[in-house]
């Protein structure tokens, strides 16, 4: 081998070793600051896999379209008189937490965002999102659904979000089961391989009496879940050496997603004004 | 070097393009699609000299891993480890991932074992190149779920895996002559001479 060849050799050896070895932040920060580059290849892209899924334009019916701009009318007033008594119901709410001196552990904001792609990785189950830092959002976010949780936020760009999704091992989230003590940690498949793969609820008592059909929802230790978001129910049972094992179907179908919310936790504070719910609408996709 | 500095911009530019590569048939290939990054540079691994291989190596594994590895922040990881001690000790084995850059030191390994059909890559025998295109790409992907086994804690090779593997090693197989002729084309272009071992060759298209 030649000197020259040599050198290179033990240069490459120290650089990659250099990298490995480089603190978490900054090679997160590196991560970010890449993803922002790509944001645009990643929307262009979205865009070329909607057109691809749309396929071509088909002629619509003007009178079905007035049937259904009525039915939508229609529906926009009833959900508005729904959000009037969901606010009135609130502002009661508030005012008696205020009355009995009640201390708001925390509180969420929620931030609306479309799914832009799935992510082109090789054994990892990761989404993007259309909100990143500039949007309010921060790394280990959880993101969820009205049906229940669909995973944490990781990399960020000014503009777009990474979701690593509840069904990828990497998702670790302290679960428990509907009517028992039993508290586990949930976790997905190793791989990948299937957008809608059964969970598993580890470290479980062995012993443990677990129906069949139960409900698993997060219990909010760790910090990074909050408590009582809907995870899946449970499939089967089964007893392992040490623990008792639960396989949980996912509640959320993640094949499906449009839309998701990412809650940022924020600080414990004592309340002087009433908790409020903040969500941003949910964004309209542009039609040409 | 023209031709070096070349192969590098299309290194680059191939990152951009596999956002638009999609995954054809999902369902039934479990998210299989064409890894171009890796399959592009497997392919140059063959035409450019050693240490420029190893630039190149040094910049796909450093894009890949800034692209495509997931990685939960220190809060997260710590919150992982509180949970695993609270829960189970067990639990804390399964908080390790694959660290940022391991990409880099895998491309390199793969792209010297590459660089040893670089006689017949010359000669413009393709059979070989295009086998071991495949085989490094299978490789490459057995390697990230072998080391994930490793450090998760538990073994787990579910037939879906597989299925993907080879999948992956097919696209990889059936796409890299695109990627050879487009090398080869380069090279006549460019007037590169390709060296090996001492041994010199100028391409003349033929």
């Amino acid at each position: 081998m030649k000197n020259f060849n040599v050198l290179a050799l033990f240069a490459f050896l120290a650089v990659a070793v250099g990298l490995l070895l480089m603190n978490k932040g900054k090679s997160r920060d590196l991560q970010d600051k890449v993803m922002s580059v790509f944001s645009p290849f990643i929307h262009a892209s979205a865009g070329v896999d909607k057109a691809m899924e749309r396929g071509p334009e088909v002629a619509v019916d003007p009178v079905q379209l007035q049937r259904e701009s009525e039915r939508l009318q229609i529906e926009v007033q009833r959900l508005r008189i729904i959000t009037k008594k969901y606010d009135e119901m609130m502002n009661e709410n508030n005012e008696l937490r205020k009355n009995l001196d009640y201390k708001q552990g925390s509180h969420f904001k929620l931030t609306a965002a479309r799914v832009v792609k799935r992510s082109a990785g090789t054994w990892w189950n990761t989404l993007v999102i259309d909100k990143g830092s500039l949007d309010g959002l921060g790394t280990d976010s959880p993101v969820i659904t009205d049906m229940g949780l669909v995973g944490k936020t990781g990399k960020l760009s000014p503009h777009m979000a990474e979701v690593i999704l509840l069904t990828d091992e990497l998702c670790r989230v302290s679960a428990y089961v509907e009517g028992t003590r039993e508290k586990g940690i949930l976790a997905g498949e190793r791989g990948g391989t299937d957008l809608r793969p059964d969970l598993r609820l580890r470290f479980l008592n062995r012993n443990a009496v677990i129906n069949i059909g139960s409900k698993v929802y997060s219990s909010g230790d760790g910090g990074v879940f909050p408590a009582g978001l809907q995870l899946g129910k449970v499939k089967r049972f089964e007893n392992r050496e040490i623990s008792g094992e639960a396989v949980v179907e996912p509640v959320v179908d993640f094949e499906g997603l449009k839309h998701v919310f990412v809650v940022e936790m924020q600080k414990a504070e004592p309340i002087t004004a009433p908790p409020v719910l903040r969500a941003e609408p949910i964004p309209t996709a542009k039609r040409k | 070097m023209l031709f070096n500095l070349i192969v590098l911009v299309l290194m680059l530019v191939s990152f951009a393009v596999q956002e638009f590569i999609p995954s054809i048939m999902p369902e039934t290939t479990h998210y299989a699609r064409l890894f171009l990054p890796a399959v592009f540079f497997f392919a140059a691994s063959v035409a450019v000299p050693f240490p420029s291989m190893l630039v190149l190596a040094l910049v796909t594994g450093v894009l890949w891993d800034v692209r495509y590895l997931p990685m939960s922040s220190d809060a997260g990881q710590a919150a992982s480890a509180e949970l695993g001690m609270t829960m189970a000790d067990a639990a804390t084995i399964g908080t390790a991932d694959l660290r940022f850059g391991y990409s880099i030191l895998v491309f390199g390994l793969l792209g010297a074992l590459m660089q040893g059909v670089r006689p017949l890559f010359k000669k413009g025998r393709l059979e070989l190149p295009v086998l071991m295109v495949g085989f490094a790409t299978a490789a490459w992907l057995l390697i990230q779920y072998l080391l994930m086994t490793l450090l998760r804690g538990s073994f787990y090779f579910p037939t879906a895996m597989w299925l993907k593997l080879v999948t992956d090693m097919m696209y990889a197989m059936f796409f890299s002559p695109l990627m050879f002729l487009t090398l080869h084309v380069l090279a006549r272009a460019t007037s590169y001479e390709i060296k090996y071992d001492g041994l010199r060759y100028r391409y003349d298209g033929r």
